[in-house]
């Protein structure tokens, strides 16, 4: 993979990956599975959880290609890890904010990215070591987070949402995998709920440029 | 120092929020592992102190467990949670002993066991044991551990980080436990100088193959020595002669041709770098550098082995290299003998002493190159020829000399064998070496198909 030509398409799957490995890690956390449910798997020479049941690992694979069309389309302002209790409250949401991704031309999804500094130094677009060093740090504080996050009650559901940037078309052609949801003033997906912000780690790799915060909804019981 | 260590755990701790353990404190601090583990423990009591609850720590038991409690492990690092399933098919790890229920039913055997326990179940964990021979800090995090696993980044920090010292100095400073009788290696290559020679030939032919000037020649030489570097590991001689002799030589459009002749017949052979060399010395003899070039070599060949890899698979190259050397010159001027003259070949080995010196030391050259591979084809190739022929030779034999520090080292050594044989018939001489070559060189077709192009062949290098 090094050695092709660094397009955003290329951008765009590790970061899907890095979206994998970060929903499995949430779901072990904050318990939505049971914790028996999960082996030990290494990605970014780290050690992580992830899922066994071939449902679960089969739903987030759909989900997260699902978000790699929008990505590509250069639509998503925002992707949206949310946590809802029994009665579709949502209580936390792990934001992941990639509208700083490059963004091109449909034509162009496949044409090598180059950038130079302003000395003329060609720069990398994706040094793939810092890459996997920040990713790992990514984790490791999303792993530690459970611990400073309060208890969720029990039998929280999960789900993915996207958020679009201003200028977005929804995506709602006929095998449709997003549910439109109305966004309320302010936020998206959560409500009028009071809202706490635990930064978790931002991420700066060449052109791979991401924030990740945790919303911790005040109000929920 | 004890500002230092505090300073350090309030910032990675508490501040950033980090794992830090006894492991990492010490070589972050460059102080004894017990000393950091202290300091572990200090500072965790004075800030619980101050605000209860604001660093938590994870505990490492060693000890003798309870042999009636099994049910409760499960493996080196059991998490002790409550209502935790067991896990009986997780082998037991080396270093804890996780205790089976058969054993517990035939004997009580005593475990040793070492644990990782968290804060919050560390009195429940010590109730487990028997006897406890250690207890210490092993880490300490501003909030619970939720996956025991991230203990691992710790580690792995810590050789990512501190991957630049010398474990064998180190290792008193930081207490890791180490062997006296450890020590490093001297020798940086391995023991099978081939395989390191092969690889160094090829980035040697690469580098060497652009300075020359004539580009058929690199072609010739990186292909060649490409080629032979799948077949033989003589390839690195390849590179050399074919580089040196490159250079000196601008223009050599019939050298090529020349190489091209005997190499596609030696390519079967051993030591594709010899017909190379060979033809270099045969075509332009005049040039005076390509055949002081094979001198020196070998001259280098014997100097001392004791430097690094590069030299020392050159040394090694050098040594083969040399009786090869005069293995291929006899070689082709025995064959050449033999294309030319098919019916006086007797004569012209009678007559002319450097000639039948220059045909026998061939035909021990062709030998040689038997010998070379093995001992055995040696050895048949004189039972072949056993009464037949007469003279000194120059056999290559293989030693395999103990080194110092304890490996086997298979050096080849040339040493001179007396034979005796009949006059030998021209087809005897042809077919000598053709058989000769075919013995020792894996692919018999390889080799009779290679002795007939030879034949043919040398008519067209009779022009």
């Amino acid at each position: 993979m090094s050695t092709e030509a660094t397009t955003l398409r290329v951008i765009i799957a590790a970061f899907t990956d890095f979206l994998t490995v970060a929903i499995h890690t949430i779901l072990y956390e904050r318990a939505i599975y049971p914790p028996t449910s999960f082996l030990s798997a290494r990605k970014y020479n780290l050690s992580v959880r992830q899922n066994r049941h071939p449902k679960v690992c089969e739903w987030i694979n759909d989900a997260v290609s699902a978000v790699e069309t929008e990505l590509l389309k250069g639509v998503v302002g925002r992707v949206a890890i949310v946590i809802y209790t029994k009665d579709n409250h949502p209580v936390e949401r792990f934001m992941l904010d990639v509208s700083r991704f490059p963004t091109v031309a449909l034509a162009d999804l496949d044409t090598p990215l180059e950038r130079t500094a302003a000395n003329g130094d060609r720069l990398p677009i994706l040094p793939r070591i810092d890459m996997e060093e920040q990713f790992r740090a990514t984790l490791s504080r999303l792993a530690s987070c459970s611990s400073t996050l309060k208890p969720l009650p029990e039998g929280c559901v999960f789900n993915i949402a996207v958020e679009l940037k201003q200028d977005g078309q929804p995506p709602l052609n006929h095998p449709q995998p997003w549910m439109p949801v109305q966004s309320a003033k302010g936020d998206a997906v959560g409500g009028q709920l009071q809202k706490k912000a635990v930064p978790v780690r931002s991420i700066a790799a060449g052109e791979l440029l991401l924030e990740c915060w945790i919303e911790e909804a005040d109000g929920a019981s | 120092m004890a500002q230092e260590y505090t300073e350090y755990l309030a910032i990675n701790v508490l501040n950033e929020q980090q794992l830090v353990s006894y492991r990492s404190l010490s070589r972050a601090l460059k102080v004894h592992s017990n000393l950091a583990k202290q300091m572990l423990y200090e500072f965790h009591r004075k800030q619980n102190a101050k605000r209860p609850g604001s660093v938590h720590a994870t505990y490492l038991i060693t000890g003798t467990r309870r042999p009636e409690s099994p049910s409760q492990t499960n493996g080196a690092h059991s998490q002790e949670d409550g209502g935790d399933t067991v896990m009986q098919s997780s082998p037991p790890l080396p270093g804890s002993s996780a205790p089976q229920h058969e054993e517990d039913a035939e004997e009580p055997v005593s475990v040793r066991s070492v644990l990782l326990v968290k804060e919050e179940h560390l009195e429940q964990a010590k109730a487990t044991f028997e006897s406890i021979t250690g207890i210490h800090i092993y880490s300490l995090q501003a909030n619970g551990l939720s996956d025991v696993q991230s203990l691992t980044e710790c580690n792995r920090k810590i050789t990512a980080s501190y991957a630049s010292e010398d474990p064998l100095q180190a290792w008193k400073q930081y207490g890791t436990i180490q062997n006296p009788n450890v020590k490093r290696r001297t020798q940086r290559r391995g023991p099978p100088p081939p395989a390191p020679v092969a690889k160094a030939a090829e980035p040697k032919t690469k580098p060497l193959a652009p300075t020359t000037k004539p580009t058929v020649l690199e072609r010739q030489a990186s292909k060649e020595s490409k080629a032979s570097q799948e077949s033989k590991p003589a390839s690195k001689p390849t590179s050399k002669p074919s580089s040196a002799k490159a250079t000196p030589e601008p223009a050599k459009k019939p050298a090529t041709v020349k190489r091209q002749d005997s190499d596609i017949f030696k390519s079967f052979a051993k030591g594709r770098a010899k017909p190379k060399k060979q033809d270099s010395q045969s075509s332009a003899e005049a040039t005076t550098p390509a055949a002081a070039e094979p001198e020196d070599e070998p001259m280098g060949g014997f100097s001392d082995e004791d430097d690094d890899a590069e030299d020392g698979a050159a040394d090694i190259d050098e040594v083969p290299q040399e009786p090869e050397g005069k293995s291929k010159k006899e070689r082709e001027a025995d064959l050449q003998a033999m294309m030319d003259q098919e019916d006086e070949i007797m004569e012209d080995a009678a007559e002319a002493i450097p000639d039948k010196t220059a045909a026998e030391e061939d035909e021990g050259a062709i030998d040689r190159p038997v010998s070379r591979q093995a001992e055995e084809p040696a050895k048949e190739t004189v039972t072949v020829e056993n009464g037949r022929r007469r003279g000194r030779r120059r056999v290559m034999k293989k030693k395999t000399v103990k080194d110092e520090d304890g490996y086997l080292v298979t050096k080849e050594e040339a040493a001179w064998e007396s034979f005796s044989e009949d006059e030998p018939a021209p087809k005897k001489l042809k077919t000598a070496p053709a058989t000769s070559t075919n013995k020792p060189t894996a692919a018999g077709k390889k080799g009779a198909a290679k002795a007939g192009q030879g034949n043919i062949m040398s008519f067209f290098s009779k022009k």
